[in-house]
């Protein structure tokens, strides 16, 4: 009777100590800096976006191991929602890899708390030169260089002719001639008459996080303001919440209340013909120009005062302190960095070449390729950094918030003074962000 | 079984209802089907859909094709293993949760054990600690835990999402109410027979007991299973992520519908065959964490 | 509490017979209790005095700065946060309509279901199977239900229960619809599992009660009102707490749909609390709104206790 019964925990037993085992086992198994061959072993963390760009970064790391034998590089990739969140998390425990892709302004935070190296001394002079100042720009804190990008992004408003031509729009060549925002809002006042449902308008609503602080503080700069004063990055009172800043998200608002702005909770609103034009960035230029063809023109942003301004910068390559053979990591950034490499990511993914003589070399952006105005606007002073400092996460996230609630029609004066007191509120908790 | 309990009582008080039978019958048979379409909608949706090319799935949703699987073909499913490791996810939450059922039965029957039967000085104290415990709840103490793991450089991995949550107060309570109640005659037998604590709840207790730690395992599995907070918050890569955290990763990736929803019947797929199969246990089991707290 | 004190009195009278193997009985009492007792004082109990401990202070993610006592200033902050002000507001209205609906609905279905009829246990293994649904996957398959437009389901269905007049919404996205359209997907997803319980409260009520009544001939109604809503008053009480709690617990989906907008229409403690830590590197903070959190908890629990023990005394 008693055997009988032993039957019924046998198995509970034996699966608990089989289980136990495999958690010493995969308990035990350490990270090791280098491989059965001797060779250094750096890691690598990329974010994936879409999967063109993770096959991309998988040959290139297949090409790397390959063409040499003394560093093994090891690519973990991360699903880029939460990507940011994720990174701050590791690097509280200290298992941040060698080398990771950051989304260009985090890196200030990072740098300020040490994780990160400056890596002046690594790049060689020939090739900073050759790089877009929006790279070095957006790379740089407190003076020394954290981060490069393999390419920068392109933020402007893609249009579909058919309905432009259709209410009679002027069509600007370039930056110089953008679209004054009274004639902007003329032209979607005019688009959303002729439209069905009157949405005429996509700002990419399907997106969230970074994506509203990056397409929306231009409108911002555009219009006189900032996120935060840039003397010494200590006060966001009275410019986020300025009479300027103001003015231009009221602008935004009122688009928004006017029904003019598309959900795009399928995100195809605009290759679908349902609106005309799409506030958007280089990524969706390949899926825009086979659903258009020579229907899509590739346009600033408004003006909302001060001439147009656009976004810049994108994911971007730093070395850790935790890495122990910066030289090693540098020299797969050095490989990356080869305009060959730069233009495999580049037509992957549509985004700007971060070399000049890559540009020269890319059928989209170089003179009279279609998307040469993203290339001219980071080349001309058009385009603005996210603000250099460790604030920046907390920066982002309280604008994030201001803008959904101005989406959602929140009074904008009353949301961008809560935002600009936020911000101000984490200055004084970190004690001005000071020197360590 | 559960038809035959039904069948049964529907034989004593057959005096009263026959007469009333055909309409109160009906009335209950058509709330019933009213409400089992609010259930069976969603999950018939996100089924149907997982068989669409992506851009059908929304412009369906207009009309009754939403359910109806045009242009149906396995595609999305394709494309779910071609973009992510889902083997590995599958595994990591199956790994996850069994061992914290199969380690949450053990450590927490034998706490349940020596509260309940044995005799010893601080019983009392760990008691009332341990009734103390159950109602704090998960997320009050989640951000500390996030550092405290961090410290011992525990992020990213299974111990991490496994080891806090073996220990349970409401398991080692559902336990302790079950053991307290069991009638002490056979125990002692066994004890006088020279059997130490050991051999008398291996041999003697845990074969008797069978109900409460299938109710344990059950509530363990249910709680775990769809855990979000806690992996999102310790998890980096695909390596350690289980199921739902990898979900809604995979759906901010790119919004194609239909492999989204794909993900989705192949995430639950396995478990509802479970679920089916003993269904019986889970009732009892979710019954059980009812009463185990009425008194 | 009331059992413990009498398998005390009844031991004793063994032990003499016993007293040899008492000493080992200790010890092994203590190592059986031990991984339990060790595991919650490591992953319950410490975390959550370290939780009241970074409340008073301004501890960051990370932070390279040293760490300053604050005393109850974050406190302060939390609470003059219209954010969280509204996330407690959020929460006490959700916990304030889920409560008394799903409790009805479970009790309701769960009378259907306890009819002695043919094919219940089809509709309760239905009515169950959300249950094992993660809420990520709910929260996403209800994310296209509510889509915006003619082409959202819902908003097809109720154009066409309305014969048309019905003008398509963006439920999730509208200020005062995106907290209901959180309920119900809430409600579709736990309602089985308070179901359960009320069945098996129903189940318990002993059948010569209704037996009874019958030959005193009260009707259906009157049976229900007089047997079985009393006796089913503590099974009632118990659903209600745990419902409640849940509500206060409230994350996943916002988290997944609607990032506690539009507006923080939709924000909770919770949300409050990991945006809190994640986004803004901001521990103290986090920590603060988990003690507040924990004391709602509290306050819950113990007036459940309360009125449960008032009934008893009554009866």
């Amino acid at each position: 009777m008693i055997r009988n019964r032993f039957v019924f925990y046998k198995p509970i037993l034996f699966t608990f100590f089989i289980m136990m085992v495999s958690f010493l086992l995969t308990g035990c198994s350490r990270e090791k800096d280098t491989d059965g061959l001797g060779r250094t072993i750096i890691s690598v963390w990329f974010h994936t976006g879409r999967p063109e760009e993770k096959q991309v970064m998988e040959n290139q790391v297949k090409r790397f191991n390959e063409s040499q034998d003394k560093i093994k590089v090891r690519l973990t990739l991360i699903p880029e929602g939460d990507y940011n969140t994720q990174i701050q998390a590791a690097a509280a425990d200290g298992k941040l890899p060698d080398l990771l892709d950051l989304d260009g302004p985090y890196v200030y935070n990072y740098a300020w708390k040490k994780h990160l190296i400056p890596i002046d001394h690594l790049l060689p002079h020939e090739i900073k030169k050759d790089l877009l100042p929006s790279i070095i720009e957006q790379g740089t804190y407190r003076g020394k260089l954290y981060a490069i990008g393999t390419f920068d992004s392109g933020l402007g408003l893609y249009g579909n002719r058919k309905f432009l031509s259709a209410v009679a729009a002027h069509i600007p060549t370039g930056p110089q001639n953008a679209w004054k925002i009274d004639e902007f809002e003329k032209i979607l006042a005019a688009l959303a008459q002729k439209d069905k449902d009157g949405k005429v308008l996509d700002l990419r609503m399907d997106y969230r996080g970074e994506w509203f602080t990056y397409a929306f503080s231009p409108a911002i700069h555009s219009g006189g303001g900032d996120l935060i004063n840039r003397d010494n990055f200590q006060n966001a009172t009275g410019i986020l919440n300025g009479p300027s800043a103001v003015k231009a998200m009221q602008h935004i608002k009122v688009w928004f209340a006017k029904q003019y702005v598309d959900p795009n909770t399928d995100t195809n609103s605009f290759v679908n013909g349902r609106v005309a034009l799409s506030w958007c960035g280089h990524w969706e230029y390949p899926r825009y120009s086979t659903a258009l063809g020579n229907d899509l023109v590739v346009l600033p942003l408004p003006d909302f005062g001060n001439g147009t301004k656009t976004g810049m910068g994108s994911w971007c390559w730093s070395i850790t302190s935790n890495c122990k053979n910066p030289q090693r990591a540098m020299q797969f950034l050095l490989f990356l960095l080869r305009p060959t490499e730069i233009l495999a990511m580049c037509r992957a993914n549509g985004a700007v070449p971060a070399r000049k003589s890559a540009i020269a070399a890319s059928t989209l952006y170089q003179d009279n390729g279609p998307l040469h105005l993203f290339a001219r606007q980071l080349e001309g002073g058009y385009a603005v950094p996210r603000p250099q400092t460790p604030a920046y996460p907390v920066i982002t996230s309280v604008f994030q918030q201001a803008f959904q609630d101005i989406r959602h029609g929140r009074d904008v004066k009353q949301a961008l003074d809560q935002a600009a007191s936020m911000i101000n509120q984490d200055i004084k908790d970190n004690k001005g962000y000071p020197d360590l | 079984m559960n038809q035959i309990k039904s069948y049964h009582i529907s034989s004593r008080p057959k005096a009263t209802i026959k007469l009333g039978l055909p309409i109160s019958a009906l009335i209950c048979y058509l709330s019933l089907s009213l409400m089992a379409l609010f259930y069976i909608a969603p999950i018939v949706y996100m089924v149907v859909s997982s068989l669409k090319p992506d851009s059908r799935v929304l412009t369906d949703g207009g009309s009754i094709l939403a359910f109806i699987p045009v242009e149906g073909s396995l595609r999305n499913f394709q494309d779910v293993f071609r973009r992510v490791s889902f083997g590995r996810v599958m595994f990591n939450s199956m790994f996850i949760t069994g061992m914290i059922m199969v380690c949450g039965l053990v450590v927490n029957a034998l706490a349940g054990y020596a509260l309940a039967r044995l005799q010893w000085r601080g019983r009392e104290v760990v008691l009332t600690f341990i009734l103390a415990l159950m109602i704090i709840p998960f997320e009050t103490i989640a951000v500390p835990l996030f550092y405290q793991v961090s410290i011992i450089g525990w992020r990213d991995s299974y111990h991490v999402q496994i080891i806090p949550f073996i220990a349970d107060a409401f398991s080692i309570y559902l336990f302790y109410s079950f053991f307290i109640g069991m009638p002490r005659e056979l125990e002692e037998a066994a004890r006088i027979d020279g059997a130490g604590p050991w051999r008398t709840l291996l041999y003697i207790i845990v074969p008797l007991a069978r109900p409460v730690f299938a109710t344990v395992a059950i509530l363990t599995f249910l709680m775990r299973w769809g855990s979000y907070l806690w992996p999102l918050m310790v998890t980096t890569g695909e390596t350690y992520r289980p199921l739902p955290v990898a979900m809604a990763a995979f759906e901010n990736q790119v919004k194609l519908w239909g492999d989204i929803m794909a993900f989705g019947v192949m995430m639950v797929a396995p478990i509802l065959i479970v679920f089916l199969l003993f269904q019986g246990w889970f009732v009892k089991g979710v019954a059980a964490s009812g009463t185990g707290q009425k008194q | 509490m009331i059992t413990m004190t009498k398998v005390q009195a009844k031991t004793p009278q063994k032990l003499k017979t016993q007293s040899r193997s008492q000493a080992s009985d200790e010890r092994t009492a203590w190592i059986m209790a031990a991984p339990a007792f060790l595991g919650l004082l490591l992953f319950i109990a410490a975390p959550f005095i370290i939780a009241i401990f970074f409340a008073f202070t301004n501890y960051r993610l990370g932070s390279p700065l040293p760490l300053d006592f604050v005393a109850f200033q974050q406190f302060v902050r939390i609470f003059s946060d219209e954010a969280f002000q509204q996330a407690l507001v959020n929460n006490s209205l959700f916990a304030l309509f889920i409560v008394p609906l799903q409790c009805a609905i479970a009790l309701g279905l769960a009378l259907l279901i306890n009819r002695p009829l043919k094919g219940m246990v089809l509709f309760r293994t239905l009515f169950f199977m959300p249950v094992i649904f993660p809420m990520a996957l709910v929260a996403i398959v209800w994310e296209l239900i509510y889509a915006p437009g003619a082409n959202g389901i819902l908003n097809a269905f109720l154009s066409t229960v309305t014969l048309g007049y019905w003008q398509p919404l963006d439920f999730l996205h509208h200020p005062d619809l995106a907290l209901p359209a959180i309920m119900i997907l809430s409600l579709w997803q736990g309602v089985g599992f308070q179901m359960i319980i009320m069945l098996a409260g129903l189940q318990s009520i002993p059948q010569t009660f209704y037996e009874a009544a019958a030959i005193d001939g009260a009707n259906r109604w009157q049976q229900l009102i007089h047997i079985t809503l009393p006796q089913m008053k503590n099974t009632i009480i118990f659903v209600a707490l745990v419902t409640s709690i849940l509500a206060f617990r409230l994350f996943d989906q916002i988290w997944i749909l609607t990032q506690g907008g539009p507006n923080r229409a939709t924000t909770t403690i919770i949300f409050e609390t990991v945006r809190a830590v994640f986004k803004r590197q901001d521990v103290a903070r986090g920590s603060a709104m988990s003690v507040v959190f924990f004391l709602v908890v509290l306050a819950v629990t113990l007036l459940q206790r309360r009125i449960s023990r008032q009934e008893r005394e009554i009866r």
